[in-house]
């Protein structure tokens, strides 16, 4: 009986379905899986749990906790592409119910790490259960939203994957309520933490697999015709996903989110401490955290804002003012600085996040135009390993160049300078690959019949 | 079908909207 309920045939909305009903069920299981970027609020925590109040002998350090992220973007980068044909296949509602069991599955196995204090339980728990869960949540709703929007496939997809960023909004919160309420004596609340979150996440995410339907074969909006001929570098042919990762247009997208994203993610791991550094003094520690919150509004806005103007102005466009703005905001970074501007150092990196988050709900409706909706959720499955390099590729550029910086001499306040315009190289060459962009030659086209 | 969809939206706007508020409420302390 569970089976059937899961299985694609089921999910078939009857005449009438009213499509707005898929947004949610897709921001159900991007909200849920969002959590992720809020993990690092155990950081500190998990390196307490034998001491409490501080690090005793045999608590973990920071940098083997900071592995459980890290273990769990490269696992999400890699389940998404393993699993992408597979999610396909299955549909939105079986995908969105494994995806709950694997990240619901991965807090309470971190809770049993937690328990017995081994740290790789933790490793297998959250960074390659909870990892899986993440990948397959992701790519979950993509082409689902995609089919039951032709008109606003950048406006869809991009409500869904702004689920994603909002999810920390909602977990960094929720996790430091969480712990202060469980937090005793004896415990300081990150056990009973995972549990508690593991059954919320798991039943919130239910709320997706409730509501998930696809569209039947010949359903299309009412009043709606596909337009006669379509844009430019808009395909109305199909690319299996075997086949499009053997087109160079793939690996142009791949290079164009990886250089989007490993702009941005740099800057948001170490967001804190730079404005602490760079405006020495004049920014508190509190007033640091209050600018890593609002980065993170502008991260999860900007993936409805420009992944919505993006049917409008077209993909293509939409990455070339994330490239050129964001070269012209990146390399205006240092003279604000030495201008002492907080707003406008504010505003700039606003704007910023913004096209980041922006470059993440773009790029489906980007895929759909390029390979058409096929199986456009697997490729983008398989594009998401750009994510995993990026995740790696960004924070080491500017940990690692300002740590440089800082053994040469060189004050903290202008540390970040030579890292800004080396932002401005990673944006140049996103730029280069998105203006080579041209349609996918007709010898990779698929044949058969595109009903998935 | 209209009161689920209301239902619907209503269950994921709430917890946004928290988070949203948290975070705004957090990001105050930047401008004090």
């Amino acid at each position: 009986m569970t089976s059937s309920f899961l299985d694609r045939e089921n999910t078939i909305a009857p005449p009438g379905f009213n499509r707005f009903m898929v947004p949610p069920a897709a921001l159900a299981v991007h909200l849920s899986i969002g959590q992720a970027y809020a993990f690092s609020t155990f950081n500190l925590p998990l390196t307490k749990l034998l001491g409490l109040s501080h690090s005793a002998p045999g608590d973990w350090d920071l940098k083997e906790v900071g592995w459980i992220f890290s273990i769990a973007i490269v696992i999400l980068g890699a389940s998404a592409a393993v699993f992408g044909r597979w999610v396909e296949r299955v549909g939105p509602r079986q995908s969105m119910f494994t995806a709950a069991l694997c990240f619901g599955g991965g807090f309470l196995v971190s809770a049993v790490g937690v328990h017995l204090h081994q740290l790789w339980i933790i490793y297998l728990g959250y960074g390659v259960l909870g990892g899986c869960g993440l990948g397959i949540g992701y790519i979950s709703p993509v082409s689902t939203l995609i089919k039951w929007f032709p008109d606003r496939p950048g406006m869809a997809t991009g409500m869904a994957i702004m689920g994603f960023g909002g999810g920390a909004l909602i977990a960094a919160p929720l996790s430091v309520m969480l712990m202060a309420h469980f937090k005793t004596e004896t415990s300081n609340g990150v056990l009973e933490t995972f549990v508690t979150m593991g059954v919320i996440y798991f039943m919130f995410m239910m709320i997706g697999v409730y509501a998930a339907r696809v569209p039947a074969a010949d359903w299309k909006p009412a009043g709606w015709t596909a337009p006669a001929k379509p844009k430019q570098l808009v395909t109305t042919a199909n690319v299996a996903v075997d086949m499009a990762w053997r087109t160079p247009q793939f690996w142009l997208l791949w290079v164009v989110l990886c250089m989007n994203v490993s702009a941005g993610i740099g800057v948001i791991g170490q967001a804190s401490p730079m404005i602490q550094e760079i405006f020495g003094g004049r920014v508190t520690p509190a007033a640091a955290a209050g600018f890593v919150g609002l980065i993170s509004l502008f991260n999860m806005v900007g993936r409805f804002f420009w992944a919505s103007t993006s049917d409008y102005i077209g993909r293509r466009n939409t990455y070339m003012i994330f490239f050129l703005l964001g070269i012209v905001l990146y390399s205006s970074v240092p003279s604000l600085g030495h201008m002492s501007s907080t707003a406008l150092f504010v505003a700039a990196f606003c704007i910023i996040l913004s096209m980041y988050g922006g470059g993440f709900a773009t790029i489906p409706a980007y895929l759909r135009d390029m390979f058409g909706t096929y199986q456009v959720g697997a490729i983008h499955g398989r594009l998401l390993t750009a994510w995993s390099v990026a995740g790696v590729l960004g924070p080491v550029l500017v940990n690692y160049i300002r740590q440089y910086q800082i053994d040469n001499g060189i004050p903290k306040a202008q540390a970040y300078s030579v890292t800004m315009y080396i932002m401005c190289g990673l944006l140049l060459i996103g730029f280069l690959c998105n203006f080579a962009m041209h349609a996918v030659n007709e010898k990779y086209y698929y044949r058969g019949s595109a009903q998935a | 079908m209209k009161g689920k969809l209301i239902v619907l939206w209503v269950l994921v706007g709430i917890p946004l909207l928290w988070g949203v508020m948290k975070t705004l409420e957090n990001a105050m302390k930047l401008f004090q």
